[in-house]
Parts: structure tokens; sequence; C-alpha cells
């Protein structure tokens, strides 16, 4: 299920709040268990069992790191903690990667692993391999559970109820942002609901819906034709277009996710960690992942780059580490050769800051260094959105003109017919708007509020009623 | 936020998802869209085995978006807010620059395809000892080009109908209506156009007049010049275009006939086949122009052949490989020929080699529309 939809907003999301409202404060777990549950499996029902895996293991390693400890037995602990990631690699290995492992392996004459197209059912046939919408994000979050557990980060949940609503949580299940359970912990059993609480979940809901269907999914045709036109015919300014175009279109599809998921969350009674901070208004590489995909910049940081020694080792031991955790950043986001490269550019740029580019930038202008940083994300994106190698050669030659000349009619014609839409979006991009907001008066901000609310709901359902251009961009992780 | 004010935003939050859900829940369900002319998904309960399958799942969501409380108001809201973002198309169709005619987006098709399809033209010329006519119909888009926007992407059809041309072998006989349908079309103020509908890809009765005489000469008879008066069917007429566009400031088409006064045509007979089996039929359909789809006033509609039969005519039997664009022109033809075969090949299995040979015809005319001679699934059949 997805948040921008019909069914969602007007009759799952209602019911949920009905349910969870009516029921008493000691129920309202499992109630959220049960709707999560509907929630995941809506998509493709089996996939419920993954869940129940999950939960099961987690919880019961949890139990075990929990118990080792008590008796001071580290190695067991250890143990517990190490058979948990594996487990969640192997899942998220399993259903991401097989085939692209496989794939990758027979290309190079090493074909022994079958490429899986479908997977046999417990009750007999068989459903298409495909990978489990928001594997990735909660494979980390599980993860990162134990290993608190053990690091004594959080305290291990008794409750399978509480810990299967913190697996499933359905605002966040899918794309985010990614949870670690010690910042949910007490808000699992103890949370606030108060209208304010409920009200501010509105807004944030709101402007969610509008960046995601009223700005991504306007951007998103215009990308569409740039990626699908030939190499031979891409001209310079074309190119730019389209990936400027896809580089605000990722922006607020993911953001507008991630709000949307902080306002629903809000609604009941939870309160999750921000996951966006403006990132194009970066003037670093560094810089831009503090901004974009928070959660996960921090996972990596926590669960990866400080174990493997982070920053404070010698200079050659810092690159590896570098290296290990964009290349892992990368494949993370598709299994894909392409989402690999992606990863490895990011670590050239953020390696060469830490070495001596820092520096640099410190001092140079802010202009230079905003335009600096904005273009190594949108070249990035470059790479990141044209999976096809064949096709990602010519994008970034046009790019830096060597296409087909700077424009022709069609750019034109796209130009004419997006430019509104685009300034709209870079303004949306900055904090110009929240900044106005905040210097209205009060009275002010109390009358325009419920009209910009209502105007935003009722465009937002306009276009996704009209339902003619609407994708997921998250399936993929 | 006070306490009040939050409890105010709540209220209105849910007012409006509880409301729209409930509506949706309780409102009947329609079949049928007029605006978009398709039928609308239904609600259906689900079974073990449907959620199992997740086919459930699937109807469910198109059935919310179908029957959503005021549907047609939600789409017209979002082509309108297109527009005002200078948006000059919706739902890929262009709004004409007179802010009334669309524009159905068509891809290029490749040389080799096209060879491929006139191929087939060719093939069916070998199979045959009659004589055979090869005819496109380019789109509006390529005879009204000065009203699509400035330098919006589009195919142009005459080039692929020169390509055609070109393609085409001796034993075929290409018929260019290209420029005689951009000429008569207001080529000085593309305003004028009466050629083809604003608001549908078809021509018009003056388009179909305008390429039967360019086809009558093209077969090497001048074809009778009929001066009949256009009488008005409809005036409230919303084609195809206009159902994917949205556009519901777009004023409706008139649909007119040439018929003589009185509007009978001698002793013509028309025969359809719209199940497969022959039953007695007529050159117009009054009935159809009451639904949404009125275009099927000439001659009801799609049908795997259709018969007409004029006594009076000397042209002999003439057999057209067609598409939706022959029904506004048969009325002509029927003037011309003792007999006109119109042929589907999309619902017609039956050899031609052998339709040929079994009705006597004298000649084949193969006429297309560009796009569905471009896309058309069923053309290798004119080969068998």
């Amino acid at each position: 299920m997805i948040f921008s939809s019909p069914y969602f907003l007007f009759l799952y999301f209602p019911l949920v709040l009905l349910l969870y409202y009516i029921s008493p404060l000691k129920l309202r777990n499992l109630v959220l268990l049960a709707v999560n549950l509907i929630f995941y499996g809506w998509g493709e029902p089996v996939y419920v069992l993954i869940m129940f895996l999950s939960i099961a293991i987690d919880y019961s390693h949890g139990q075990i790191v929990t118990r080792c400890k008590a008796k001071g037995n580290d190695k067991g602990a250890r143990a517990a903690v190490a058979s948990s990631v594996v487990f969640n690699l192997l899942l998220l290995g399993f259903f991401k990667y097989w085939n692209f492992i496989a794939g990758s392996l027979a290309a190079v004459g090493a074909g022994f692993l079958p490429v899986i197209e479908k997977l046999p059912l417990p009750g007999g046939g068989s459903i298409p391999f495909t990978l489990p919408i928001g594997i990735s994000f909660y494979t980390f979050q599980t993860m990162s559970y134990t290993i608190d557990v053990y690091r004594g980060d959080a305290r291990c949940q008794k409750n399978i109820v509480t810990f299967g609503t913190f697996v499933t949580l359905f605002p966040q299940l899918i794309a985010g942002p990614i949870i670690k359970y010690k910042d949910l912990d007490e808000q699992l059993e103890h949370r606030d609901h108060s209208f304010e609480k409920f009200a501010s979940g509105v807004q944030r809901f709101t402007i969610g819906a509008c960046k995601k269907v009223l700005l991504a999914n306007a951007l998103g045709p215009l990308w569409d034709v740039y990626l699908a036109t030939p190499g031979a015919q891409l001209t310079t300014l074309g190119a730019w277009l389209g990936i400027v175009a896809f580089s605000l279109q990722l922006y607020f599809d993911f953001s507008g996710y991630s709000d949307m998921a902080i306002g629903l969350g809000r609604m009941l009674g939870f309160e999750f960690l921000e996951n966006f901070n403006y990132p194009y208004l970066s003037k670093s590489a560094s810089e831009f992942w503090r901004r974009w995909h928070i959660s996960l910049g921090s996972w990596f940081r926590e669960y990866l780059y400080f174990p493997l020694g982070g920053s404070r080792v010698g200079k050659g031991r810092m690159v590896f580490n570098l290296l290990v955790v964009w290349a892992a950043t990368g494949i993370w986001h598709g299994a894909s050769w392409n989402f690999l490269i992606w990863g490895l550019y990011w670590f050239v740029w953020i390696g060469l800051e830490k070495l001596f580019l820092g520096k640099w930038l410190d001092k140079a202008p802010a202009w230079l260094t905003h335009i600096y940083g904005v273009v190594i994300a949108i070249v990035g994106w470059a790479i990141f959105a044209v999976e096809n190698f064949s096709a990602m050669g010519p994008y970034l030659a046009a790019m830096f003109g060597f296409g087909a000349g700077v424009l022709d009619s069609d750019f034109l014609y796209y130009l004419r017919n997006y430019l509104p839409i685009l300034v709209i979006a870079i303004v949306a991009a900055t904090p110009l708007a929240a900044h106005t907001w905040k210097k209205l008066p009060e009275r002010a901000r109390q009358i325009v509020f419920p009209v910009l609310m209502l105007a935003g709901l009722v465009f937002t359902t306009a276009y996704l009623v009209d339902g003619t251009y609407n994708p997921f961009l998250y399936f993929r992780f | 936020m006070s306490k009040k004010y939050s409890i105010f935003i709540t209220v209105l939050f849910c007012l409006f998802t509880f409301g729209f859900g409930i509506a949706l829940i309780v409102s009947p369900s329609r079949d049928f869209s007029e605006q978009e002319n398709r039928y609308l998904a239904q609600f259906k309960a689900p079974t073990l085995a449907t959620i199992r399958s997740g086919e459930f799942m699937e109807d469910f969501e198109d059935y919310v978006t179908d029957q959503f409380p005021l549907r047609d108001g939600w789409i017209r809201l979002k082509a309108l807010s297109e527009r005002a973002l200078g948006k000059q198309e919706n739902n890929s169709v262009y709004f004409g620059t007179d802010g009334q005619t669309l524009f159905a987006h068509f891809t290029m098709i490749s040389r080799d395809e096209l060879a491929q399809r006139v191929g087939f033209v060719n093939k069916l010329a070998g199979n045959v000892d009659v004589p055979v006519y090869f005819s496109l119909v380019p789109d509006k888009s390529w005879v009204l080009s000065a009203l699509l926007p400035a330098n919006a992407p589009n195919v142009d059809d005459n080039s692929t109908i020169q390509r055609a041309r070109e393609l085409c072998e001796d034993k075929v006989n290409f018929i260019d209506l290209t420029w005689t349908l951009k000429d008569t079309c207001g080529n000085s103020d593309p305003r004028e156009n009466d050629n083809f509908y604003r608001t549908d890809h078809h021509w018009t009765t003056m388009g179909a007049y305008v390429g039967y005489l360019a086809l009558m000469r093209g077969m090497g008879d001048s074809g009778g010049i009929y001066d009949y008066p256009l009488t008005l069917c409809s005036d409230a007429f919303y084609g195809t275009t206009y159902s994917a566009s949205g556009a519901g400031w777009i004023k409706p088409d008139s649909i007119y006939t040439m018929v003589p006064e009185g509007g009978t045509r001698g002793n013509i007979t028309v025969t359809g086949y719209p199940e497969g089996t022959p039953i007695e039929s007529t050159m117009y359909h009054p009935e159809k122009l009451e639904v949404k789809d009125k275009y099927a006033y000439f001659l009801g509609g799609n049908q795997p052949l259709c018969v007409i039969k004029n006594p009076d005519a000397q042209g002999g039997k003439l057999l057209v490989i067609r598409d939706s664009y022959s029904d506004s022109l048969a009325p002509f033809l029927a003037e011309e020929f003792e007999e006109v075969h119109l042929f589907d090949l999309r619902y017609n299995n039956m050899s031609l080699k052998q339709y040929v040979a079994d009705n006597e015809i004298d000649q084949v005319l193969v006429l297309y529309s560009a796009n569905n001679f471009n896309t058309d699934k069923n053309l290798f059949k004119l080969g068998l």
C-alpha cells in the first residue's frame, strides 16, 4: 500500500484512526500490529510471512542477548548479535541481490547460481520472485535493535506485540525514515495523544502529500521523456533539463514520503526523527549526505563506519572505511551496478573532501561552493537514474557537451511547458516558504493555514483520482 | 497551536477524509463514464483466492479510483490546474493554440517497421488479379500543424505517408490524400478547419468528402461531385481525444451528413455483420447520437464486414480494407459502386484472396488512418 493513493487516504487511514482511537490504550499496539500487517500484505499477501519471521527472529535474539549479558556471557551475546545480523543480511541478500549476483556471475561465465523467477508457496502454487516492499528499510531497523540491546543502548522488549508493532509500523515501514529501536522504545509503550500533536501531524502529512503528488508526480513525465530519448538525439540543455527534473522529482518524492510518514506517525502519537533538511542547499558532498536521507546516513555511520574505526584512524584506513561505507550505501539503493558506481562516486568526492578539498571549500566563496554542492549531486543522479550502462555514457556525455548539439525544438517545448512547475519546485526546495511562514503573524497563519491545507488536499485528490502518473520510486529499495 | 485551533484542524482533516470515504461507500456505483467513454471498475467481493493472488487488491484500487465521488469533477480540476500552470498538454493530449482543438500524441514508426507493413500491402497486390489501391489518411496534427503548440514533439504524418508511398511496389496504386486534405482545410486560417473533428481523431463528413474526391481521381474515375446540403445531426459530440484530455472547457463538435434533399439515396441497401451474421442495417444510426460515441452514427460502429449495395451505380464492386475512417466515407462510395464491401482485418480472418474471388471484386482499396496503419497488429492478414 502506498500513502499517495485514494484507497489509503480515504478508506484505509480513516479506518485505522477510528479503530485506533476507539480502542483502549492497552490494545492500541495490537490494533496497530493488525493494521500494519494489512498494510504490508496489501501488495503481496504471502510476504506477510517474512514479517512474522522477522519479528520472531529478532525478538528471540533480543531475549538471548539480554540473558547472555545477565549471565556475563559476552561471547554468547556476541554470537547472538552476529546471528541476528547474519539472518537480516541473508533475508535482504536473498530477496534483493540473489538474481543480481546470479546474473552477474553468469555474465562472466560462472553461472552456477540459478536465476529465480518464481517462489513456490507452502500450500502449492507459486508467486513471482519480487522484492518485498520496504525490505531494505525494515531489515536495517531490526538489525539495529539487537545491536543496541547488546551495546546497552536499548532495552530488551519483552512484549512480542509491542516488538511486532515496532517492526511493522506502517507509516515508516516501506520508505523510512529508518528508525532505530532505541529512538522509539519509550513511545512504543507510552505515547501522548493530543489534538495539538494530531493537528501538527495533519499539517506535516498535507505538506508531504503535496510534495509527492503535486511536485514529484508533475516532474516525473519530464524525466521520463529524457530517459527515453536515444543517446544520439540528446542535446546538452535537454540532458540537463531531464536530470534536473529527476533531481527534484526524487527529492520531493522521497522527502514528501518522509513528511507523510512523520505526519501519520504524529496522528498516531509517534514522533519520528527528521529525514531531510533541504539537501540542495549543500555546499559540499559531506554536507549533502548530512541533509539527504539523514536516517540512512546515520545508520551507516553508527553501525558500519564507526565500528570500522571511522575517521579516527590512519589516512589509509580511513579511506578504506569510507570505501566500504559508500559501496554499501550505493548497493543498498538497488541491485544493479550503476548504484554501486553511484556509491563509489560519492566515495570519491567525500574522500577528496576529507583529504584536502574540504579545506579549499571552507575558503571558497559561498556561491561557488553552492554550485559545487548542487552540481555534484545532480551529476550523481544521472549515474543513479540511468541504470542501463549503454545509455548512461551517452547521457553523461550529452550533459558535458558531447551530445547532439546544444538544444532542439523538443527542449524548447518542454522548457516552456515545465518552467512554471520547475520554478515552483526549485523554490520549494529552499527554506524560503518556511521562513516566510514563520514571519507571518500568528493570526494570519491561523486564517491562511486551513485554506492552504484544504486547497492542498483538494488538488492532491484531483491529481490522485486522475491518477495517470503516480509511480513510487522506492519499490527498488 | 492552541487546543481549540488544533481541534478545528483535526475536525477539518477528518471531515475531508472520512467524508469522501463514506460518500464512496454509500453512493451507488456508475457503470459507464460518458466523460471518459469507458466502463468503470466495480466493487468485487473478496474471496480467499483473489486475496491470495492479489487480484482483489488490484481490483479494489481500480474501484476506488473509478467510483470516487465527483470523479469527473476531479479530472476536470486536474486538467484546469495543468492549464493554469502553463501546460500545453494533459494526459498526452495537446491543447491547440486556438483553445478548442485537441491533438492526440502519436509516436514515430521506424523505417523497418513501416517497410514491413507496406510489405503486407504489396503482398496483397501480388495475391489478387484486380487493381489494388492504397491510401493513408494523415492525422490532423499534420494537417492542422499550425494549431499545435510551438515546438510540440509529434510525428510528421506526411513524411511517413510519403515514405509508405515510396515503399509501394508497382502493382500497388498509391493515392495521396495529404495535401488535398490540408489545402481544403482553411490553409490561410486553420481555425476554419472542417475536415477533422476538434475533439476526435476522425475526419468529418466534409473531410471524408474531400478524401472521396481524391480517391476517385486516383482510381481513374472523376466521381460524382455532390452539392448535397450539409445536414446537422448532432451538435453535442465529444470524441475520444476529448475523453483522454479532461479538458472540460472545450466546446462539443457537430456531426453533419451530406445527403440529398429528403434524406434518401435511391435503392441503397446495407447489410451489417456486427455479430458475424448478416443483418439488415442502415447507412446512419440515429440511436448512436444518443450515446457518447456518436461517430458510430456512421454505419453503427466497428464490425467485421459490411456490404452496401446500390443497383443504380455503375462502378463495379469495391472491396475496402477498412478502419473506422471508412465509415463516414462509405455514403459517398455507395453512390459510385454497385457494391462496397467494408472488410475489417481486426475482426475478420477470412482469406482476402478467397474473398476477392468469391465475391467477384473488381477493385481493392486499402484505406487506413496513418496512425492505425502504424500500430494495427492485423495487417499481416492482408497477405493471407
